[in-house]
């Protein structure tokens, strides 16, 4: 079944993807304030996250946490083969409807 | 701030929230751990909170279907916290869907509850909160009676039932009085008391500064001490702590300040200089005299165990020795001991009660109305409820859903309630006249709050429970069966008596109101007697024994003559009691050539010594005989100018004008004098009051003290005010002339508080008639809608557009009119609240009553008419194939 993905969802699958192992919830949270300029609240990010695990787009694993979180462990995500296939079909979609527009749509720098 | 806590809100939030077990630790993780790396500060913990508050937000109505590996392992019930939780997003999310109706429903409930806070607030504030003394039960109030209405004591009568009384641990006397403060620019007048040296001890107060009064200072000849309020020390004192020991300048005497009281006392109405009464007791201030009521009266503390009615009747018992032992002075006096809370707001007690009712009604309204509504929508949301049900819902699942809506909304009502209440109460302090009792310490407090949390839970209940009740009745089956536009009978017989009570509640606040305007109607038209248009009224007193009688008469005089000389003013005249503000003067007297009744049936008049001027300057009709003028001094002979009641009374049938009377007890000395004229009544107590009988004097043979101006000007009254105060002026320096006001103001004020009632009863029923109208509306256009096919059929075979109309009609005004006999019967019984508030017209009145029956039922018609009138245009063709 091919599952169409979210804007937001993307955003977090690619991040999980950048980050690598520092893929965490804080972790994600700065990533796409830094590279994608969103600040999102903290709650929809779990429930992103908890959402994508429903769909099978994700799976985490758990680390233990260090002093600086109170031994408070870490849920280090990374991104599933369904995830890459979802992301793959989304930027599939996005360049056919890129295609031909490059025109209209290229900086005038 | 950098504690190494997590905000406490924000992690007990979490701990309720978040998921169990590894999910909710790497979250809360994640939390302290970017709090920690930011180092703990403000911003971070704020951070901290908010995406507490989102996260929580977001578990708390996310789909209970939650851990998400189990998703499709939920079938039946959810429990506990997250059944709750799960109702609570199902009822968000309803009342989302429709915001319009939760926007009504809120506006009606936050009316209902804010307009009854804020009035409960003023309840509580000066009805039931005690006093702000210590053990304010034991304080009484200690007056004497004179044929069984509240008079003040004889200042030996006092200290006879003093010395005897055992009721009490302490009795203080005090009586108000006014200061003319002198020294500054200009001499103003400040209210003040003459206390017994232990008042304040009474209280249990101490003050700020300073000592209080001990019984050295309570005697005459004692260097004159005085005690004064934070008010005055703060505003024209700086203030200043080395203020004890500096001298108080008064136009009767210096005092020496002693004292300051604390901040925000306040004893009967606001007052600034407290002075010992003993220092007035002089052998010619009259106080000695049995006979005399100079406005004496007393605060006690019982004794503990004693209560108010042991200490009425231990009154009753020296109050009978001393009529016995003075039969001349104590004939028909006894004793009075009331609480002291019940005394300082008996005034104001009828109005606040009539308002609580009517606030009261205005909220079960609004509850009710709210109710019809959900009704109404519980009708159209039963397709959703039917599904729900044959989908596994139980129906005590349902009821719960439903009123898990009704409590968020009634919660939310009660939010938005409580912040009107803080409008509407600073409005309402502003509003109320600054006589009102208390009124300085209303204020929303935690009992408001109380009220206002108990109010929204029980309107939650009570409107919540008609769509529940109606949603746990009747077959799932039949539910989902029925299409949606067949017409079910139960809403609507709910829904028709939600209608009939709200009916029956409109037309109670509505009989309330006319009653009120009636009674506003009846004073207004009253005929006073005088012409109250363009004259000017204020008050001087000319205090200290510098001013004897004849210095008196002088000042009068040519007061009176720069007066009248004065451009803006045609005439002016002085008297000591000014019409509608009330006698300053009631003795007893005796009449010449009749026998001399018993004591106790001695009658009594209102004295009034006025100037010749008086009677033309006020527009007073003379009757027979003459007004005083020229003739009438000093050592003329002793006359006086009677009014019709007092000539009716002791003269019944005959001339009254040549008779003779004298002030005062038959063995006394004043001298006879013999009724020159005769004038109409006026009103002297008060707009609502019987006019008493009353006798003028001649200013000039009995010289008051404390004279009030009156001017007939021929510009805007208080555009002449300050042409009077520069005439004060120019006479003497030192005197302020005070309560400087036309008369109509003055009695405009005098019915204050039928206006207060009559406009927020006013209010209150045009609400209330709004919102029967709007809500009968709904019921018939609802009805109207539901039968759309029937009338379809009933039109296709032939029925007229009229008989549509007259069939829904009928059936609104059945409602309507079933409800306005039940709110008749009401309000023949309610109204009798509103009994002291109301003049010239009877509680139960029948034309008051049917006017406002009819109001009602023109009202409802209109309501029904249009709705039906749509009824009656249906097309039966586009009726029937709609279905």
């Amino acid at each position: 079944m091919q599952t169409s993905l979210g804007e937001l969802e993307q955003l977090v699958l690619l991040a999980v993807l950048r980050l690598g192992s520092e893929a965490y919830g804080l972790g994600i949270a700065r990533e796409l304030e830094r590279e994608a300029a969103r600040r999102l609240s903290r709650g929809a990010l779990y429930t992103t996250l908890d959402r994508l695990e429903l769909k099978g787009l994700v799976r985490w694993k758990l680390e233990a946490g260090g002093a600086d979180r109170r031994g408070l462990p870490r849920r280090v995500y990374t991104v599933s083969a369904r995830g890459v296939v979802a992301l793959r079909a989304s930027q599939r979609v996005l360049h056919r409807m890129w295609r031909g527009l490059e025109d209209v749509l290229k900086e005038s720098s | 701030m950098t504690s190494g806590r997590p905000p406490r809100v924000a992690a007990w939030l979490l701990r309720r929230t978040l998921p169990p077990r590894d999910a909710g630790a790497a979250i809360l993780g994640d939390l302290i751990e970017e709090l920690e790396s930011s180092g703990h500060t403000r911003a971070a913990r704020r951070r901290f909170s908010r995406q507490a508050w989102s996260i929580a937000l977001r578990y708390a109505l996310r789909p209970v279907p939650q851990p998400p590996r189990s998703s499709t392992s939920q079938r039946g019930e959810p429990m506990g916290f997250d059944a709750l939780r799960q109702d609570l997003r199902f009822a968000v999310r309803a009342i989302a869907k429709r915001p319009s109706f939760a926007i009504v429903v809120l506006a009606m409930l936050s009316l209902g509850i804010g307009a009854s806070t804020a009035i409960f607030s003023v309840v509580n504030g000066i009805l039931l909160r005690p006093l702000p003394y210590a053990q304010p039960d034991r304080l009484v109030y200690a007056s004497e009676t004179e044929r069984g209405g509240r008079m003040s004591f004889g200042y030996p009568n006092y200290i006879d039932y003093r010395d005897r009384a055992q009721s009490f641990e302490s009795l203080a006397c005090h009586q108000g009085e006014s200061f003319t403060v002198v020294g500054a620019a200009k001499p103003r007048r400040v209210d003040g008391r003459l206390v017994c040296w232990n008042f304040f001890s009474v209280l249990g107060l101490r003050p700020q500064l300073g000592r209080t009064f001990t019984s050295a200072d309570d005697r005459v000849g004692a260097p004159p001490v005085a005690m004064i309020s934070d008010r005055l020390w703060k505003q024209d004192l700086g203030g200043d702590v080395a203020v004890v020991g500096r001298t108080l300048k008064t136009s009767e005497l210096r005092f020496t300040i002693i004292g300051v009281l604390p901040a925000g006392f306040r004893f009967s109405r606001p007052e600034d200089i407290f002075v010992p009464l003993g220092l007035t007791v002089t052998p010619d201030s009259g106080m000695l005299d049995r006979g005399n009521h100079f406005g004496l009266y007393a605060i006690g503390r019982l004794k503990a165990g004693v209560s108010v009615r042991q200490a009425q009747a231990e009154a009753d018992h020296i109050f009978a020795d001393l009529t016995r032992a003075y039969p001349n002075t104590n004939s028909t006096n006894g004793g009075r001991i009331v609480l002291l809370r019940d005394r300082l707001v008996d005034q104001i007690r009828d109005t606040l009660v009539v308002l609580m009712c009517a606030v009261g009604f205005l909220l079960l309204l609004a509850c009710v109305n709210v109710a019809n509504l959900l009704v109404a929508r519980g009708a159209a949301r039963q397709h959703e409820l039917a599904i729900r049900t044959a989908l596994g819902g139980t129906r005590w699942r349902l009821v719960r859903q439903l009123l898990v809506e009704s409590t968020l909304l009634s919660a939310a009502g009660g939010a938005l309630g409580v912040v009107l209440a803080g409008w509407l109460l600073t409005l309402l302090v502003a509003i109320a006249p600054p006589d009102v009792p208390r009124i300085h310490e209303v204020s929303l407090d935690r009992m408001s709050l109380l009220f206002a949390t108990a109010a929204a839970a029980a309107c939650g209940l009570v409107f919540g429970a008609f769509p529940a009740i109606q949603a746990s009745g009747g077959g799932r089956l039949h539910l989902l069966a029925r299409a949606s536009r067949t017409s079910s009978v139960s809403p609507h017989r709910t829904r028709r008596a939600l209608m009939v009570v709200e009916m029956a509640l409109a037309l109670v606040l509505l009989a309330g109101c006319g009653l009120m305007a009636r009674t506003m109607i009846g004073l207004n038209a009253v005929n006073p007697g005088f012409r109250p248009d363009h004259l000017l009224t204020g008050r001087i007193t000319l205090s200290g024994s510098a001013w004897i009688p004849d210095r008196r008469r002088a000042f009068f005089d040519s007061l009176l003559a720069k007066l009248d000389a004065t451009p803006g003013i045609s005439l002016a005249a002085l008297t000591l009691s000014l019409p509608i503000e009330g006698s300053q003067w009631g003795s007893i007297f005796t009449v010449a050539n009749k026998p001399v009744p018993p004591r106790d049936k001695l009658p009594g008049a209102a004295f009034v010594p006025a100037s010749a001027s008086y009677l033309s300057t006020m527009g007073i009709r003379l009757v027979r005989g003459r007004p005083f003028d020229s003739r009438d001094g000093r050592d003329s002979a002793p006359v006086t100018v009677i009014n019709e009641s007092l000539a009716r009374t002791l003269w019944p049938g005959e001339d009254a004008v040549g008779k003779r009377l004298k002030q005062g007890w038959p063995e006394g000395d004043s001298p006879w004098r013999e009724v020159i004229g005769v004038v109409s009544d006026i009103k002297l107590e008060g707009v609502d009051q019987d006019t008493p009988m009353q006798a003028f004097l001649p200013l000039t043979q009995e010289p008051p003290r404390s004279v009030a101006i009156v001017a007939r000007t021929s510009v805007d009254p208080m555009n002449a005010a300050r042409d009077v105060e520069t005439v004060v002026e120019s006479l003497d320096k030192d005197l302020p002339v005070t309560k400087m006001q036309p008369m109509t103001v003055l009695m405009s004020d005098a019915i204050s508080r039928q206006r207060l009632s009559m406009v927020v009863l006013a209010v209150f029923a045009l609400v209330a008639l709004l919102v029967a109208a709007v809500g009968l509306y709904g019921v018939v256009a609802h009805s109207v809608t539901e039968r759309t096919r029937e009338i379809g059929v009933r039109m296709a075979l032939g029925a007229e557009g009229r008989q549509v109309l007259r069939l829904f009609v009928r059936q609104g005004l059945l409602t309507a009119a079933s409800g306005t006999a039940i709110g008749l019967v009401g309000a023949a019984g309610l109204t009798r609240v509103l009994e002291s508030l109301l003049f010239g017209v009877k509680p139960t009145d029948p034309l008051t009553l049917g006017v406002v029956a009819a109001l009602l039922l023109a009202v409802a018609l209109v309501a029904c008419y249009v709705p039906a009138r749509r009824a009656a245009r249906i097309d039966p063709l586009i009726a029937l194939r709609a279905d």
